[in-house]
């Protein structure tokens, strides 16, 4: 395979952590532009826990993912008793706590002569797990959607159990959840903690990645791609944000003459979609849609 | 000029790279020189397969340039790269290696329009974020 296609490809998936990640909050009914934050914390810690303490990678993803939830744990439960714009505000400004806090955030430590680790604005270089360990570009590609179908499998399995009803409703109507019995602060408290994880690991891989992070990266452009993925994939279904990464990344990205003129476009589709398709274009209906044709096919097979 | 350290797979080579990048006749195209030298010994590292992609730091996997591959130059260790940037701003090279010795070294510089590009150095001020 092509290295600019597979680095397109890692790239795809990669981000898809973020827009999940976005995605389940959108489910709850709550909009975040701070993804990024936790999406940074597990770059940092992923990158640190390899390239610093020596851990093997698989360790280092799952403490990114660990140390990013319980993070977003933290900041759910002061900050999820907020809605709409408030909460909304109050994501991203936390977000920007981060990333200057990136700023100023330094721990080296020399390894082979050479000090690694972070060091503010300059970032966190040598990230280099998967050259040392001679893991190549399409090795890696198969663990980021890997750990991609994984995600998605979960989110499957939620959409189907008492949790998954749990979210949609509180997403629906808080008062009415409320109302219905659902512990509705601990759900959400629950999916803010599982969203941060998911973009935990999406950090973790992308340091590995690109051997380099530095507080920029986790910029609130970030943040915005990885909502408007979910607001225009669709909130019907968790290939709902992976189909939005298809299009800006995907598609978008392969149409080269569009050049710098690509967000602009982006920009115009995110509007365009929010006005005719509010829910994005895989919403509950096209989903619903899917899955009864998809069931009386089955049954007329049957028959 | 700049310099990053990195360094090598299996033998204990760590690869530093100099980038300069100089524009060219076309619109935010570069010729960018890449001095690959190992860090402890300082001697020029030969017969290295180099491609130079890059992304920008402010919009992390959204706009990659396809990598190029650089041609051997003159002297010893310089490669030299063609890149074509979609829009000016800070970018972060990525410089891949492979062959004898693989490894993925960073380079942020700031790029403008017929302009020699800079280092981004976290001593210096930054400029004015750019707005997209």
């Amino acid at each position: 395979m092509d290295d600019y296609l597979i680095g397109v490809l890692s790239n795809v998936g990669v981000i898809s952590f973020i827009a999940l990640s976005a995605y389940l909050l959108l489910l709850i009914g709550e909009i975040s532009f701070g993804q990024q934050a936790f999406f940074a914390i597990g770059a940092y810690a992923a990158g640190i826990a390899t390239a610093l303490w020596g851990w093997p990678l698989a360790a280092g993803l799952a403490w990114g993912a660990a140390v990013a939830g319980a993070a977003a744990v933290l900041v759910g439960v002061p900050t999820l008793r907020l809605h709409g714009l408030y909460f909304a505000i109050a994501t991203l400004a936390f977000a920007e706590m981060v990333r200057l806090l990136c700023e100023l955030f330094r721990y080296q430590i020399t390894i082979d002569g050479e000090p690694t680790g972070p060091n503010g604005a300059d970032g966190f270089r040598n990230i280099r797990y998967i050259f040392e360990n001679d893991i190549g570009p399409l090795q890696f590609l198969v663990l980021i959607y890997a750990l991609l179908a994984a995600a998605l499998l979960g989110f499957m399995l939620m959409e189907r159990s008492r949790l998954g009803v749990a979210f949609r409703m509180i997403g629906e109507d808080v008062a009415l959840a409320g109302l219905q019995g659902i512990a509705v602060a601990r759900f959400k408290v629950l999916a803010a903690g599982l969203a941060g994880a998911l973009a935990g690991i999406g950090g973790g891989l992308y340091a590995h990645l690109t051997t380099y992070v530095e507080p920029r990266i986790f910029d609130v452009m970030l943040g915005v791609h990885s909502l408007a993925y979910g607001l225009i994939g669709g909130l019907g279904t968790a290939l709902g944000p992976l189909l939005g990464v298809l299009i800006d990344i995907g598609l978008l990205e392969s149409i080269r003459s569009l050049a710098g003129y690509r967000m602009i476009i982006f920009g115009g589709v995110v509007a365009f979609l929010l006005i005719v398709r509010p829910r994005g274009l895989l919403d509950e209906t096209v989903v619903h849609y899917v899955r009864r044709t998809w069931y009386q096919i089955g049954r007329g097979r049957g028959n | 000029m700049a310099c990053l350290p990195g360094s090598m797979q299996a033998a204990d080579i760590r690869a530093k790279a100099d980038v300069a990048c100089q524009p060219t006749a076309g619109t935010l195209t570069y010729v960018c020189t890449i001095r690959l030298t190992d860090s402890r010994t300082n001697e020029p590292l030969t017969g290295i397969d180099l491609s130079v992609g890059a992304d920008m730091p402010s919009m992390p996997m959204m706009h990659n340039v396809r990598p190029v591959k650089a041609t051997p130059g003159r002297e010893k260790g310089t490669y030299q790269a063609h890149i074509e940037l979609e829009m000016a701003g800070e970018w972060a090279l990525q410089l891949n290696l492979s062959g004898k010795l693989r490894d993925r070294l960073v380079q942020v510089l700031r790029f403008e329009d017929g302009e020699i590009a800079r280092e981004i150095s976290p001593a210096a001020p930054r400029p004015a974020r750019q707005k997209h």
